[in-house]
């Protein structure tokens, strides 16, 4: 594990070469450091997200992500009530079942008018979710993981934050959603303005 | 006979079937996890070591003490993170949400920043996510070439507003959350 160890049985090297040992030491001192990180990170987290990705895989499978298409067509719908549906469930279903980036392709059943609010909305969510869904975005977990990492030194657990990580996703993907839905419709009226 | 026949290959595809999907997930798992996991965790790990070990930490935790430990910095960082020229530059891959993450962790765990800070912060740091990947998103959800046009600049300047918003809601959520 220790490269380069210090032998205790002799004297440090002094000098221009002690100096040079010196350098030497510290230098793998940073690598037995990221090693060591690196260890508790494959001991500690991985094995759970090993598990936990394959059990939510094999639901994925089993349900089939082809179900949620009915949910898309619906939210395509204008209409105040279908707000909530078009930038909180479907971004969440759409980001549960079909992961990033497949989760974008959900937009195909939405109005050309509604496509940006609803990527921008998608888009977002990939993060929050991942602090209690890993398996939605697993190549981007140490935005959550790394700041979590910190809570968990200090002996806190994470199931709060996760969950107003989560929650609090939600909210800010609806506004999201609806400011952009808002700025897209401006800037579509003034290119038909300019056009007609 | 032929109705016990029938069971018995009943049963057997159905069993087939879900162990052949538990598998196929497991699969699917360990590819990703070798894919994408386990290299970005070298990559975090040394990160960590090399802010730890060398005195870089302290320099960082300096500059993002006044930052992260705030409402006003952390308001600061998601609007430079939301300026529509540098957001599309920050997002690829979440690398620098990831890194900023990491290394807010760890002023975290040190007790420079207060724990209640973990929430907004998470939200401080990533108004930019996605904002490289508009046009092939909109691509994906198989948007028109107008809509693209119009679509990269809607979110964009969406996000100068909903990033700081998504910061005060996040802020006023942490209320009571790692305090005693």
């Amino acid at each position: 594990m220790n490269l380069l160890a210090a032998e205790a049985t002799v004297g440090d090297p002094t000098g221009v070469w002690g100096a040079i040992a010196g350098g030497a030491e510290y230098f793998i001192s940073i690598f037995n450091k990221g090693g060591e990180v690196l260890w508790s990170l494959m001991g500690g987290i991985l094995p759970t997200l090993v598990v936990l990705l394959t059990a939510v895989n094999a639901l994925v499978r089993i349900i089939g992500p082809e179900k949620i298409e009915g949910l898309g067509r619906k939210a395509a719908q204008p209409g105040l009530i279908w707000y909530p549906v078009r930038y909180i469930v479907l971004p969440f279903v759409a980001v549960f079942f079909l992961t990033n980036p497949m989760a974008y392709t959900m937009g195909r059943f939405l109005p050309e008018r509604f496509k940006p609010a609803f990527y921008d909305a998608a888009v977002s969510y990939v993060h929050p979710i991942t602090g209690i869904f890993p398996h939605a975005n697993p190549g981007e977990l140490f935005v959550y993981l790394g700041i979590a990492a910190g809570i968990t030194q200090l002996g806190y657990g994470l199931g709060d934050l996760a969950l107003r990580y989560l929650l609090i996703g939600l909210v800010v993907i609806f506004i999201r959603g609806i400011v952009t839905e808002f700025i897209t419709s401006r800037m579509m009226a003034k290119r038909e303005g300019a056009a007609a | 006979m032929g109705g016990f026949n029938k069971l018995l290959v009943t049963i057997g595809r159905g069993v087939g079937g879900v162990v052949g999907t538990l598998y196929q997930a497991g699969r699917e798992t360990v590819d990703t996890v070798i894919r994408n996991i386990i290299p970005f965790m070298a990559f975090i790990s040394f990160i960590i070591g090399l802010v730890l070990v060398t005195g870089i930490g302290d320099v960082i935790a300096n500059g993002i003490k006044g930052l992260a430990g705030s409402l006003v910095g952390l308001l600061i960082v998601s609007i430079v993170c939301a300026i529509p020229l540098l957001s599309p530059l920050l997002g690829p891959g979440a690398v620098i949400a990831q890194i900023v993450g990491t290394l807010l962790g760890v002023e975290i765990g040190k007790g420079t920043i207060p724990p209640q800070y973990a929430l907004p912060a998470l939200f401080a740091i990533n108004p930019q996510v996605g904002c490289d990947f508009i046009p092939v998103g909109l691509a994906l959800g198989e948007a028109e070439p107008e809509t693209v046009e119009i679509g990269v600049p809607a979110v964009l300047f969406s996000r100068l507003i909903t990033g700081p918003l998504a910061v005060v809601l996040a802020y006023f959520a942490s209320f009571g959350l790692y305090q005693s």
